[in-house]
């Protein structure tokens, strides 16, 4: 196999009590109706290790709304997975985390929408900073991985520190640091999330300080706003490389925003072997290698090392998935990222647009 | 970071185990993923039980790997060790 998955992101269902103004799932959600079986999901994690896959993240929406979390992590520890819970908190009370370490959980990642609790509610959309503290404690009393995600833009940006203090007295061996990335509701909402270039380099400042005087206490992750990168970001480490990510309703994709791509087909993991999706599918192979690069990628010397960047990032900026990513600045149509952060770093206002819930 | 004492005790820090024995290659299942063991880092990392010095793994290891190698074994542990605390992987008890 050219190419081993190394890790399957289950996004297990699109339900949330959270209504995140930067939500990574999609503008159209798979409702309830649709998610995979139990049984499916089982069948989904069994082959997914056959395959090589060494890491399962739970994700959603938020994974803790479906009644059989507790039975897929105990399916990923019996096909010999590394499990990993990504949640908002609500719903993960003290009997409830027990169950689930209990059934083999390795690692819990806890996002925060801010350290403040008046700007964390607001862009959660909800009032669940506070639940979000109380659950932290419970989980630093237990015996298990804890990542802290800290969702970072302009409205929060300036809190860094504060946020880096809390890190380094909850209990967390991971603290996860990460520029919103501009795709689904976050491209909706980016006009009041884009953080200004003074701000960005100011976080880079404070998170090198931080990782140099935390070491071997607490490891700091930190995504950058690849709008003002020079040279694209690996997406995944490259289409169809590493990881796959299966929706509520069993679609495979290569990444959470592929389905914004017209003209791919994302087979079903109810009706495919995933062996087959992940091997043969052509939206798996679509952009695996480099045929279908143009210039200046096609002759570029960064082409094995980012790929030519997102391809959905792509197909969002320059309305073409085939094109160089946008926010590369060899790429033809750089100018429309320009022509974005000119405004960020002007000062212009705007307001929020909240996800729904799928019925 | 202040160096390993050999009368250091460590072990796997919350959210790091090893994959199980006998697959097809030994793995340290870490939370961003997994680091490749060689050699003899699996034997190394199972004795970081939180109840052993680093003197008795090294100790334990001489026995196993034969003292002449003393010097190599005691070497390439301290540097094995160190480097997976500085990444958060061991941690002293």
């Amino acid at each position: 196999m050219k190419y081993q998955p190394r890790a399957l992101i289950a996004e297990v269902t699109h339900r949330c009590p959270l209504h995140c103004v930067y939500c990574s799932n999609p503008l159209e959600m798979q409702n309830r109706s649709l998610e995979l079986s139990t049984a499916a999901w089982v069948s989904i994690l069994e082959q997914a290790a056959a395959l090589g896959v060494l890491q399962l993240h739970l994700t959603g929406g938020e994974p803790l709304t479906r009644n059989d979390l507790e039975e897929l992590v105990r399916a990923g520890r019996d096909s010999r997975l590394y499990v990993n819970l990504i949640t908002s908190a609500v719903g993960l009370t003290e009997t409830r985390l027990d169950a689930l370490v209990d059934a083999g959980l390795d690692h819990v990642q806890l996002s925060f929408q801010d350290i403040e609790e008046g700007p964390a509610n607001e862009f959660a959309g909800t009032r669940s900073h506070a639940l979000k503290l109380r659950t932290a404690e419970l989980i630093r009393k237990r015996r298990i991985g804890f990542t802290l995600n800290m969702v970072v833009h302009r409205r929060n940006l300036d809190r860094l520190e504060q946020m880096i203090a809390f890190a380094e007295q909850s209990g967390a061996q991971r603290l996860e640091i990460a520029h919103v990335q501009y795709y689904g509701w976050a491209l909706r909402n980016q006009a009041m999330l884009l953080p200004t270039r003074e701000q960005v380099d100011k976080s880079v400042e404070i998170v090198e300080d931080a990782r140099k005087r935390l070491e071997g206490r607490l490891r700091i992750d930190f995504v950058l706003p690849d709008y003002y990168a020079k040279y694209p970001k690996p997406c995944m480490n490259g289409w169809g490389h590493q990881q796959m990510l299966i929706d509520p309703a069993g679609r495979v994709l290569p990444c959470h925003a592929a389905g914004v791509i017209p003209g791919l087909e994302f087979a079903n993991a109810s009706e495919h072997p995933l062996e087959w999706i992940w091997e043969e599918s052509p939206a798996f192979n679509r952009f695996r290698d480099e045929s279908w690069m143009k210039e200046p990628c096609r002759s570029c010397d960064r082409r094995s090392r980012d790929y030519g960047g997102c391809r959905c990032q792509a197909l969002l900026l320059a309305g073409d998935a085939d094109a160089t990513d946008p926010v590369c600045t060899l790429a033809p149509q750089h100018d429309i990222v320009e022509t974005i952060l000119a405004k960020v770093n002007n000062g212009r206002q705007a307001d929020w647009v909240y996800r729904i819930d799928p019925v | 970071m202040n160096p390993l004492a050999p009368e250091t005790k460590l072990r796997l820090a919350p959210g790091c185990r090893l994959n199980e024995a006998g697959s097809e290659e030994d793995l340290l299942l870490i939370p961003e993923g997994a680091l490749r063991l060689k050699g003899p880092a699996r034997a190394i990392i199972e004795l970081c039980t939180g109840q052993n010095a680093i003197r008795e793994i090294i100790a334990e290891l001489e026995k196993r790997f034969g003292a002449e190698n003393s010097g190599r074994i005691e070497s390439e542990t301290v540097a094995l060790l160190t480097r997976l605390r500085a990444r958060g992987a061991l941690e002293a008890v």
